[in-house]
């Protein structure tokens, strides 16, 4: 964007360094979680919230991917709950063979998405939205037939989603979190896929001219997509220990939620995972302060959509970019 | 040489009709085939299956119609679901144990409160800049937990006139099915005369179409942005209001909220509204409405059980999708 030279200077800086606001945003939270509840600034209680935000990143960076195409995927929670649920019949027959087909539901549900949206034009709100009610309505059925049996989970999916090691300091999902936003991150930045991603959301017309395949690019950012999804709802399943259809489903606007605070924008082209993974953090340090605060759910809901609303309407002034 | 360019001149007319109102009467179409078809898979059909049918399509009926004319002015708004519970949860603490003068009061003051919160939420949007899908996923949290404030476990209730106002009769179940109708129809055809014929209407239709147009014309886009969310607000609220009627209780459960908001996003594109602003109508939203109502009692007619009905029912969604897509990529080849 231009900058506007009746802004004050501090203002432009900032807009070149969105990161600088959500971080401070992360630290102020942190500290106010803090003065609330003083066992919180310990090792066990920032731990306690990384646990909980990893899931919802790695969540996010599906949703990342996608809105950077132009598109979003309504569907990452029921993926995530569909594999978690494979995983968990899968689980007496090794960690391995569970972790593994649970992925593969993820890259089925997320390649038709991509088929749908890519091939046929499908709006991505209908589409995964579509998709997330056949899932719901196929693994409903399921359960009662082919998956019946297990719900929890073996020891290995278990610690990798709730344990940690270094003396209980570090949750090992963590490190799964690491290792998934570096590739996403150098994804993003340093491949021409990514670039292929960017120049989607930004003008398709554009990149469709420059004989670039869309389709093609669709459907591997969407079945991308659904691993993440999956990978997240494995983690998940991993933290609670067993799994029910309803696990995952109350991620589905927190993940949308993390992107948008992280500077993505809904209408493509504009965003990074670093910022991402920013908003994830927030939207977990939120949820242990009103854990904390003992909000009633009522209270929660409220307070958390209007800090989305509140971060969203001071990054679009501090940026001049929605 | 002259009747070839009147045969050309109305071969464009005859596209154009098709292209306006090619995707609203095939809806309309789609409902009487199914329930036709509906019809002939049941024993009896008779008037207490037009009055359930009617009336319980009135809640998705009313949000299909909200979101269609925000999203036709240009917007999205992802909390219709959550206006919609706490209309319910107002409406069902208020008018509990009350005559039906009350409630009726009652009622319009839910209406015009939904409507005044609304229309709060689209001056946020216009003064903001923030993109409407942010706005609302803050405002679907926000006005879910204000419901759950209001009413924190099921309950409250309604006066029986007032649940034969929509329903037909006090208890909420019955064979009069001429209110049911009467509701379904009159806000329907109301808001589509008010969209295509008043002033404030085609400004809705201008703004969301190309709002640099419209603002360099004269209209107050601001304004219309408000409009359109305060209008799907009280739309939204009516919503609550019939769901209250049908069952005769309240309730606030986030998901019932989440749900409904997908399926009126769900109707809207059926019903051949673009999420991209200034197309489409609120007919063919309310009636892609009730298709989406119609499918689960046809399904279970066929003997389909309710999990399988819901993969058929996400399915045929994607399907029509589908088809239009192929239908708009080889008219824009064409073209």
């Amino acid at each position: 964007m231009v900058p506007d030279i009746s802004q004050p200077r501090w203002t432009i800086w900032l807009s070149d360094h969105p990161l600088v606001v959500l971080g401070s945003v992360l630290v102020v939270l942190v500290l106010v979680t803090g003065v609330i509840e003083p066992n919180y600034l310990s090792v066990s209680g920032l731990r306690n919230t990384v646990l909980l935000a990893a899931p919802l990143g790695i969540m996010a960076g599906a949703q990342t991917i996608l809105m950077l195409t132009g598109g979003i995927d309504l569907s990452v929670g029921m993926i995530a709950t569909a594999a978690a649920y494979v995983a968990a019949n899968q689980s007496p027959n090794g960690a391995l063979i569970a972790i593994t087909l649970g992925l593969l539901v993820g890259v089925a549900a997320g390649t038709v998405n991509g088929i749908g949206v890519g091939v046929f034009q499908v709006n991505p709100l209908i589409m995964t939205l579509a998709m997330s009610s056949i899932l719901i309505g196929l693994f409903t059925a399921l359960s009662f037939t082919v998956l019946q049996g297990s719900t929890t989970v073996n020891d290995f999916i278990s610690t990798l989603g709730g344990g940690s090691f270094l003396g209980n300091r570090i949750p090992y999902n963590a490190l799964v979190w690491t290792g998934v936003s570096l590739l996403i991150v150098y994804g993003l930045r340093y491949t021409g896929f990514g670039r292929l991603l960017y120049a989607l959301g930004d003008n398709p017309v554009a990149t469709r001219l420059a004989g670039v395949r869309s389709w093609q690019v669709l459907i591997v950012a969407y079945a991308l997509a659904g691993l993440l999804a999956a990978l997240a709802g494995i983690l998940l399943a991993g933290r609670t220990g067993a799994v029910d259809l309803q696990l995952a489903v109350n991620f589905l606007l927190p993940s949308v939620a993390a992107a948008v605070i992280g500077g993505t924008s809904i209408f493509g082209g504009i965003g990074t995972y670093s910022g991402t993974v920013l908003g994830a953090l927030i939207l977990g340090v939120l949820a242990t302060m009103l854990t904390f605060l003992n909000a009633g759910q009522a209270i929660q809901q409220i307070v958390y959509g209007s800090i989305v609303l509140g971060l969203a309407w001071l990054y679009a002034r501090v940026t001049g970019v929605s | 040489m002259t009747t070839a360019r009147l045969g050309s001149v109305r071969d464009v007319d005859w596209r154009v009709a098709l292209r306006r109102y090619g995707w609203n009467t095939g809806v309309w179409l789609l409902l009487i085939a199914l329930l036709v078809f509906y019809a002939s898979t049941i024993p009896s059909f008779g008037s207490f299956q037009i009055a359930s049918i009617a009336k319980n399509s009135l809640p998705l009926v009313f949000l299909a119609i909200a979101q269609a004319v925000i999203v036709i002015a240009g917007g999205i708004d992802l909390a219709v679901g959550s206006m919609l519970i706490l209309s319910n949860a107002v409406a069902a603490q208020l008018m509990d144990e009350q005559a039906f003068g009350i409630t009726l009061m009652v009622a319009v003051l839910v209406i015009l409160m939904a409507a005044a919160l609304n229309g709060a939420v689209g001056w946020v949007i216009s003064v903001s800049k923030v993109p409407d899908i942010v706005v609302t996923l803050a405002t679907l949290f926000i006005i879910a937990g204000l419901a759950l404030l209001v009413l924190p476990s099921p309950g409250g209730g309604t006066s029986d006139g007032f649940r034969a106002l929509f329903t037909g009769s006090a208890t909420g179940t019955g064979t009069n099915f001429w209110p049911a109708l009467v509701m379904l129809f009159v806000p329907m055809l109301g808001a589509a005369w008010w969209m295509k014929h008043s002033r404030t209407g085609l400004s809705l239709y201008a703004t969301g179409s190309d709002p640099t147009a419209a603002y360099l014309s004269g209209v107050n886009t601001a304004r219309a942005k408000i409009v359109s969310y305060a209008v799907g607000g009280a739309f939204a609220a009516m919503g609550g209001l019939a769901s209250l009627a049908i069952t005769g209780s309240g309730e606030s459960r986030f998901a019932t909220a989440s749900n409904f908001t997908l399926k009126s996003v769900a109707a809207i594109v059926l019903g051949g509204v673009a999420l991209t602003g200034g197309i489409g109508s609120v007919v063919g939203a309310a009636a892609a409405g009730i298709v989406l109502f119609v499918l689960s009692p046809v399904l279970s007619a066929m003997g389909v059980d309710p999990n399988t009905a819901q993969v058929i029912q996400g399915a045929l969604i994607v399907l029509v999708m589908m088809i239009a897509g192929i239908v708009q990529l080889r008219r824009e080849r064409a073209a």
